[in-house]
């Protein structure tokens, strides 16, 4: 058998006296939606910054793709095959839609051509014209992205995740201040992307987390609270007390 | 996601490639430097034809400095990162012309030489100040060139504070023919040739993947090493370039003035480029060349008038920033651009 894209054992960081993650175990499985989800403060987003390479773990282990990657810095992650988008939008404002795309594709080419003309750069220029019309941006491709409307920055976040084909994508909080229909659109885009890739979630919308997701990690002040398929994590009462619970 | 239709300029008729606001950029860029080449061959006829030499020189002295700010450009302009210290590597490349010159070197050696030595010298510095970013940068550049400056000040045998006077004419061959850096025509019409050069290779390097990389860390780097590269790489093959154009920019003034002196590598001569860069439009390229001779135009002009012609120039500079913050060609690119984009959309 495979082993699993992502394993986490014992992860652990600490900010000051606050253990942001403690102890954390988890692994996400090939071609399936892994999601994460814990109240505000819970420590997803670290998570995420611990296993994308932004921030180096104080204790345990991060092995991708079969691959000890403890502490490996993004570019390289990257290069293995992880992509991920922000929850804070992170694009390139004064560039154009295209651009960011193109330039998201742009590992995708040799690097005999990084000194050639960017328009000798069929690859990435053909990846980038196919994200536009996956997502539904052809019509802005000339826009800056800063310009657009924040459905189509969080769209557009998504795509340039994606944009360098990754084995495993972690996506955190894409459907944050999206509308519900712009919401389910958003899971529909996410079942589709599992069929070729593993992707990792962090998500708030737990009508959401319970259609999309293969598997639940939920989080609790920076610990593991409980994991297992989403129905059975919706009915573990420490889940509900800690998180369903008293709103 | 299938909302594509609702996008108010979705138009499945377009069908083409999406614009390249950049490279369309560039092409403007282009136009307004091809208009530069046709004034400065207009005024080289008229110079000439009047046997003025005076102005020649100034001209050629102008053309030098745009190298300079070409240098800071790319630096400020693509990258994002505000060198207070270019003149570094203008003085490295003075100074070791005037050496090699005086030692009786001829010119493609001199050039190699600098070529060389700058290459050497900018990636020293840059792997100190690629480590560093935003206020960091310009004060490490700063305190770098200050430490060059004063060491040369301070060394006999480069002259110190009197700088090397007596760099003897240089005769450069071309093949088709031999230009003498005391002719004034001719070594005007060389080192427009030369910036023409200089203008179209690193507009060719910033049309680059490698160039593209240079512009989305000036808009966002901390995307960047998730999109798989290393803007900390980046950046220091950027000071590189900068570096090697400043040099081999300074390397060509020792031929037009026969000296050099502490005052190329001091803060004057970077805060100047970077005046010139800002005046002219940063992330333009076009817009330091003409930045440099509008620059050097203002200050002969009105240098001739009063002794107080800095306060003039200071209160210049300081209604470009309030008023024309994208610099005086960046804002004529910008209209060219739109211009441009129109075109290709009709």
């Amino acid at each position: 058998m495979t082993p699993p894209i992502l394993e986490v054992s014992g992860l652990g960081i600490a900010f000051g006296g606050l253990r942001a993650v403690d102890d954390l175990s988890f692994r996400a499985e090939r071609n399936a939606v892994t999601t994460i989800i814990g109240p505000n403060g819970a420590g997803k987003s670290t998570v995420f910054n611990l296993i994308s390479g932004a921030l180096s773990p104080r204790a345990g282990k991060v092995t991708f793709d079969g691959r000890d990657c403890t502490g490996a810095p993004p570019h390289r992650m990257r290069t293995l095959g992880l992509g991920r988008s922000f929850q804070i939008t992170s694009l390139f404002p004064d560039l154009t839609v295209f651009e960011n795309l193109r330039l998201a594709s742009e590992v995708l080419e040799p690097r005999s051509r990084w000194l050639l003309p960017v328009s000798r750069s069929p690859i990435a220029l053909a990846r980038a014209d196919a994200l536009l019309s996956r997502f539904a941006l052809t019509g802005r491709a000339d826009e800056l992205a800063g310009a657009l409307s924040h459905g189509e920055q969080r769209r557009l976040e998504v795509a340039m995740a994606i944009a360098a084909e990754p084995k495993l994508l972690l996506l955190d909080e894409p459907t944050q201040g999206m509308s519900h229909g712009d919401t389910e659109e958003t899971a529909e885009l996410i079942r589709s992307l599992a069929a070729d890739l593993s992707v990792l979630l962090i998500e708030h919308d737990i009508g959401l987390v319970m259609t999309i997701s293969d598997h639940v990690v939920v989080m609790h002040q920076g610990r593991k609270l409980a994991e297992g398929a989403p129905a059975a994590v919706r009915a573990d009462p420490a889940v509900q007390a800690a998180y369903f619970g008293h709103a | 996601m299938v909302e594509a239709a609702t996008g108010p300029v979705a138009d499945p008729a377009r069908g083409a490639r999406p614009i390249d606001r950049i490279g369309l950029a560039m092409r403007a860029s282009h136009l307004l430097a091809l208009l530069l080449l046709a004034g400065c061959l207009v005024f080289a006829l008229v110079a000439w034809r009047t046997g003025d030499v005076f102005y020649l020189r100034l001209a050629t002295e102008a053309l030098i400095f745009a190298g300079l700010a070409l240098s800071v450009d790319i630096l400020l302009g693509y990258t994002g990162l505000l060198s207070l210290g270019q003149a570094l590597y203008f003085g490295l490349g003075a100074y070791m012309s005037a050496v090699l010159l005086r030692s009786g070197w001829s010119f493609a050696g001199v050039m190699a030489a600098v070529l060389l030595g700058a290459t050497v010298v900018s990636f020293l510095g840059g792997l100190i100040v690629s480590r560093v970013r935003g206020v960091y940068f310009a004060l490490i550049t700063f305190g770098m060139a200050q430490v060059a400056a004063k060491a040369v000040y301070n060394t006999r045998e480069l002259g110190a504070s009197d700088g090397l006077i007596g760099v003897p004419i240089v005769k450069i061959a071309l093949g088709f023919t031999t230009v003498s850096s005391d002719s004034p025509i001719g070594f005007f019409l060389f080192v427009l040739g030369f910036m023409v050069l200089l203008y179209l290779a690193l507009s060719y390097l910033l049309d680059t993947p490698f160039g593209r990389i240079l512009i989305a860390i000036r808009s966002n780097e901390r995307r960047v090493p998730f999109l798989g590269y290393q803007p900390q790489r980046a950046r220091l093959c950027a000071y590189v370039a900068a570096g090697i154009v400043a040099a081999l920019s300074g390397a060509l003034y020792p031929m037009l003035r026969g000296f050099v002196s502490p005052e190329l590598m001091s803060f004057t001569t970077s805060g100047n480029a970077v005046i010139t860069v800002v005046t002219g439009g940063a992330g333009t390229l076009v817009g330091a060349l003409y930045g440099s001779v509008i620059l050097t135009a203002l200050r002969s002009v009105i240098g001739s008038w009063t002794s107080h012609h800095l306060i003039v120039i200071g209160l210049i500079f300081m209604a470009v920033v309030i008023f024309f913050p994208r610099g005086l060609i960046g804002v004529i690119r910008a209209r060219l651009e739109s211009w441009l984009v129109r075109r290709r959309t009709r």
